[in-house]
């Protein structure tokens, strides 16, 4: 096997005031060399959560790793010393955060906080690094000038390329990108996406994509995971899960989205909210609000089912369907 | 429209109600501030009861129990005029409790008074005031208080205004800042969309909001406003002898420190216990008002 | 920057000068007749009225004010103690240096112990050492100072006999008031540096930290405290006032021979030439170091010095646009 970064029953649990949050619950998926993978789930399903257990970032307490593997090239990265995470972290494998605003620190100027995680990594002057760095900069669209001011300086858009920039600055083999166009103008979103997927395809980078956007997905990803509640409900290509969607809750998503084409008036949405995750259901956790559900699906352990080569669908409501 | 307008305050009041029980839950689950709550209610339950609690007046003399030590008759020893160490400690905590709670009462009533006003209208009002704020805080809070007291000469209302005076800059400006932030929030676009009156928005919408960080403010400014007043007693100003306030006791008896030194350690640890039970519970309020600082 | 720094002392100037005309006003207002207390019981009326004119104490209130200013600020010279009849400025000459030395020594202390014990409570937050140091400041900062001064008083010095109750003279006699004028100021510290610390702990910049391969030393030196240090210096003006403050009772405490102890003594006296000067040379030192303080702060903070740069070069434009 050729997988590059393969994830196994990862279970994470947050625990704080004597209260446990499974977050990540038994999540599996793999990643071949240059593919990209969109996690896709709302707000609170654990996405942010798997992209931080991948770098060992879960800030330990209130977070923990129950169980499960990691396998980077076959090496598992929750086994690894602290030493050799370091050395990963920022080069092999690094991160693109969520909000753009709060990811900088406000007090170092942008060029220097590039330059930090260059000079890190790379066994070269701090000049040399230095140059490094605007070339970053001028690679995500910043004038070089600009490398000694400070974020406050800098608009929401632009901060996100530097962020962009910093994570780029070591050419990563993985980037995990958390929702790295939410905080931005519709306008900007698609420059940003486009800058990510040429700088992608130049590195030969493999990516994962955290989105709760299917357009975004539809545009950059070639495999596709549905999460929910700390479950992968669905994965496979973006074929699988665009043109053939199994599960009610993927099916749910692409009711939610309003299309030009349809002449219907009203969106369908999914009906209820996300489960309590202190308090998850027995059962499949999608059952309380499952327009299919039916009394088996209250308990026990929901079955994953490959449907197609690479096509996994976890619905107890299809097996059922199946033995029929 | 009408049936969300009818359906708001309903909402809002369960919302408000539970928010509301979350506080109190954990700060009942806090027990430092519990300790602090008992130990306040304690205090003030036996001020407030001092006459049940000891058959002397404060201010009776008895030649012969001059300088006495702790006995069955007299807990805590007499004083210097044999007076009882145990009426002088709990009458003494109704002017030094009763200084506190009023010094910071009056000032937080004026901080968010003022502070809001000057928040939320900024610009001129606002750059002139602060300015005056700078100034009225060049002088420390404590010299601020020596020189109104020197000022209007010793009794417990001029205390309350010299120390009111020294605290109420800080006050205004802690409501101004919190208001400032408050100002940026969308809510208030909608209560101005709405065309609420400023004074409506000011005092209905921002207030309510910046209350609770503020109340935890006074509970803590009432500890060290009792220690302040304290301090001034005992360097000969504020509320003076024979009025039994707990740093006039330490100045009476700070010339028998060699040989009388339990005159000392009674209005000391009754401060002390006074602050620390304020503290205590004003953490606990902070964080239960604001659980992401704790853990 | 320079510009940001001439516009604060002038009106650290404009500052003092209205603290004086207040501190003159309010003293005008206290009862008592100087003449009366300094001639005694013994002297007629016609001998305390010719006093008190050549004094020039029946003179109207602004000619008064006027005259004050004009030596205060003009002359440098405070007046003459109406007791002891020595200059003001003689008598500050011997005593100033002992109360700022008091007062700098303990703001030094709380800063040097209580910040270092408020980080390492944070980063070891609910450990041993948290728990017991967070106790002992929370007993720190509900003492009054000067009853902890007396209890050291009856205890080093009663009944140990190794420090001088009372009195100035060698280090032993500095000893005991700089202690309990800084064991405040360091519970203090110590409490709001382990807030400002945890504060950052959970700020996403020091997740970006990470996520670039830092060791956890660099994240908290590089990143973590140097944010966090921002709004402690802040307050640092603050425990100096506050020092300045306390220096007045300690010294009262210790008998120490300082601005203190003079003052107390020009309030008992109705000597108001001393009680002015003290109160207004106390104010001035401590806006002095407030505004030290916010230069510090405007300097290592980017965001408030760009807004200074800005308003000012801001008006620069302006005037050169109206000038046109």
């Amino acid at each position: 096997m050729s997988e590059f970064l393969t994830v196994k029953d990862l279970v994470v649990e947050y625990s704080s005031g004597g209260q446990h949050v499974q977050a990540v619950n038994g999540v599996s998926f793999t990643l071949g060399k240059g593919e990209t993978l969109g996690l896709v789930g709302e707000t609170g399903a654990g996405k942010t959560t798997i992209a931080k257990a991948i770098l060992q970032i879960l800030p330990d307490p209130p977070a923990k790793v129950l169980g499960g593997e990691i396998l980077l090239e076959g090496k598992d990265v929750l086994k690894m010393p602290e030493k050799e995470l370091l050395t990963i972290r920022g080069s092999k494998i690094s991160m693109i955060f969520q909000d753009p605003m709060t990811a900088l620190n406000p007090i170092m100027s942008v060029g220097s906080q590039i330059t930090e995680v260059i000079l890190l990594h790379n066994k070269i002057s701090e000049k040399e690094a230095m140059e490094r760095a605007c070339g970053m900069l001028e690679m995500v669209g910043i004038p070089r000038t600009r490398y000694v001011e400070y974020p406050h300086q800098f608009s929401g858009g632009m901060k996100q390329r530097v962020v962009i920039a910093m994570a780029l600055a070591c050419e990563p083999e993985l980037l995990l990108a958390d929702e790295p166009t939410t905080a931005l103008d519709v306008t900007i979103q698609a420059q940003v996406l486009e800058m990510m997927n040429d700088l992608r395809e130049k590195l030969q980078t493999t990516m994962i994509l955290i989105t709760h956007d299917l357009g975004v997905v539809a545009e950059t990803c070639n495999k596709v995971a549905i999460v929910y509640a700390g479950h992968i409900m669905e994965s496979g290509t973006k074929e699988d899960i665009f043109l053939s969607p199994m599960h009610p809750y993927t099916h749910g998503l692409f009711g939610s989205i309003p299309k030009l084409d349809d002449k219907s008036k009203r969106l369908s949405p999914i009906p209820g909210l996300p489960p309590d995750p202190t308090n998850l259901p027995e059962g499949c956790p999608f059952a309380p609000r499952c327009p299919k559900a039916t009394a088996a699906c209250r308990q026990g352990v929901t079955p994953n089912v490959e449907v197609t080569p690479g096509h996994f669908v976890r619905c107890g409501e299809l097996v059922q369907k199946e033995v029929d | 429209m009408s049936k969300t307008k009818a359906k708001a305050p309903a909402e809002q009041a369960v919302k408000k109600e539970s928010a509301m029980t979350g506080i109190l839950k954990r700060l009942a689950k806090d027990k430092a501030a519990m300790f602090g709550l008992i130990l306040l209610i304690v205090l003030i339950l036996a001020c407030i009861c001092a006459p049940l609690l000891t058959p002397y007046e404060p201010t009776k003399m008895d030649s012969t129990a001059v300088f006495a030590t702790p006995s069955f008759a007299h807990p805590l020893g007499c004083d210097r005029l044999g007076r009882d160490m145990l009426s002088r400690m709990l009458y003494g905590g109704r002017f030094s409790l009763g200084l506190g709670l009023l010094v910071s009462l009056i000032g937080m009533v004026l901080g968010i008074f003022f502070g809001a006003i000057f928040g939320y209208y900024g610009g001129k009002v606002d750059n002139i005031s602060m300015r005056v704020m700078d100034i009225w805080q060049a002088i420390p809070s404590t010299l601020l208080a020596i020189l109104i007291s020197t000022a209007l000469g010793s009794g417990f209302i001029q205390t309350v205004i010299a120390l009111t005076v020294g605290g109420i800059p800080g006050s205004i400006r802690g409501t101004r800042a919190m208001v400032l932030k408050e100002r940026e929030m969308d809510y208030l676009e909608a209560a101005r969309a709405m065309n609420c009156s400023d004074f409506k928005i000011i005092f209905k919408h921002m207030v309510p909001n910046v209350l609770s960080p503020t109340i935890v403010g006074t509970t803590m400014h009432i500890g060290s406003t009792i220690m302040e007043a304290a301090s001034l007693s005992y360097i000969g100003l504020g509320v003076q002898p024979p009025t039994p306030e707990w740093g006039a006791i330490l100045a009476d008896g700070k010339s028998y420190i060699l040989s009388y030194p339990h005159l000392l350690v009674y209005p000391g640890i009754a401060i002390a216990l006074t602050v620390l039970a304020f503290n205590l519970f004003g953490d606990g309020l902070r964080d239960a008002l604001d659980p992401r600082l704790k853990d | 920057m320079s510009r940001y720094v001439l516009k604060r002392l002038g009106w650290l100037i404009l500052t003092t000068i209205v603290v004086a005309i207040i501190i003159f006003t309010i003293m005008y207002f206290v009862p008592g007749d100087p003449g009366r207390l300094i001639l005694g019981n013994t002297a007629t009326e016609e001998e305390i009225l010719a006093y008190d004119e050549a004094l020039g104490l029946n003179d109207p209130f602004l000619i008064q004010l006027g005259r004050y200013l004009k030596e205060t600020f003009l002359e440098f010279d405070l007046g003459t103690s109406y007791v002891f009849k020595v200059p003001v400025m003689q008598e500050f000459a011997e005593r100033l240096p002992r109360t700022l030395i008091l007062g700098l020594l303990c703001m030094v202390i709380s800063a040097a112990i209580g910040i270092p014990l408020g980080v390492v409570c944070a980063l070891k937050r609910n450990s041993l050492v948290d728990h017991g140091a967070m106790i002992l400041a929370m007993a720190g900062v509900s003492v009054p100072q000067f009853w902890l001064a007396l209890l050291m008083v009856i205890l080093f010095s009663v009944n140990l006999g190794w420090l001088p109750p009372y009195g100035f003279g060698g280090i032993e006699y500095w000893i005991m008031p700089v202690i309990a004028g800084s064991v405040g100021g360091i519970a203090m510290n110590a409490r709001q540096t382990r807030s400002a610390v945890l504060e950052t702990i959970r700020a996403d910049f020091v997740t970006t930290a990470r996520a670039k391969g830092l060791s956890e030393n660099k994240v908290i030196y590089k990143h973590m405290l140097p944010n966090a240090m921002i709004p402690i210096i802040n307050l640092l003006g603050g425990t100096f006032a506050m020092a300045i403050g306390g220096t007045v009772v300690i010294e009262s405490v210790f008998q120490f021979p300082g601005i203190g102890t003079y003052m107390l003594t020009g309030i008992n006296q109705r000597d108001y030439p001393v009680v002015r000067s003290c109160i207004l040379i106390l104010a001035i030192f401590s806006t002095v170091a407030m505004l030290l303080v916010d230069l510090v702060y405007a300097y290592l903070d980017p965001r408030i010095k760009a807004q200074y740069v800005n308003a000012s070069s801001k008006k620069l434009k302006k005037k050169e646009g109206e000038s046109k």
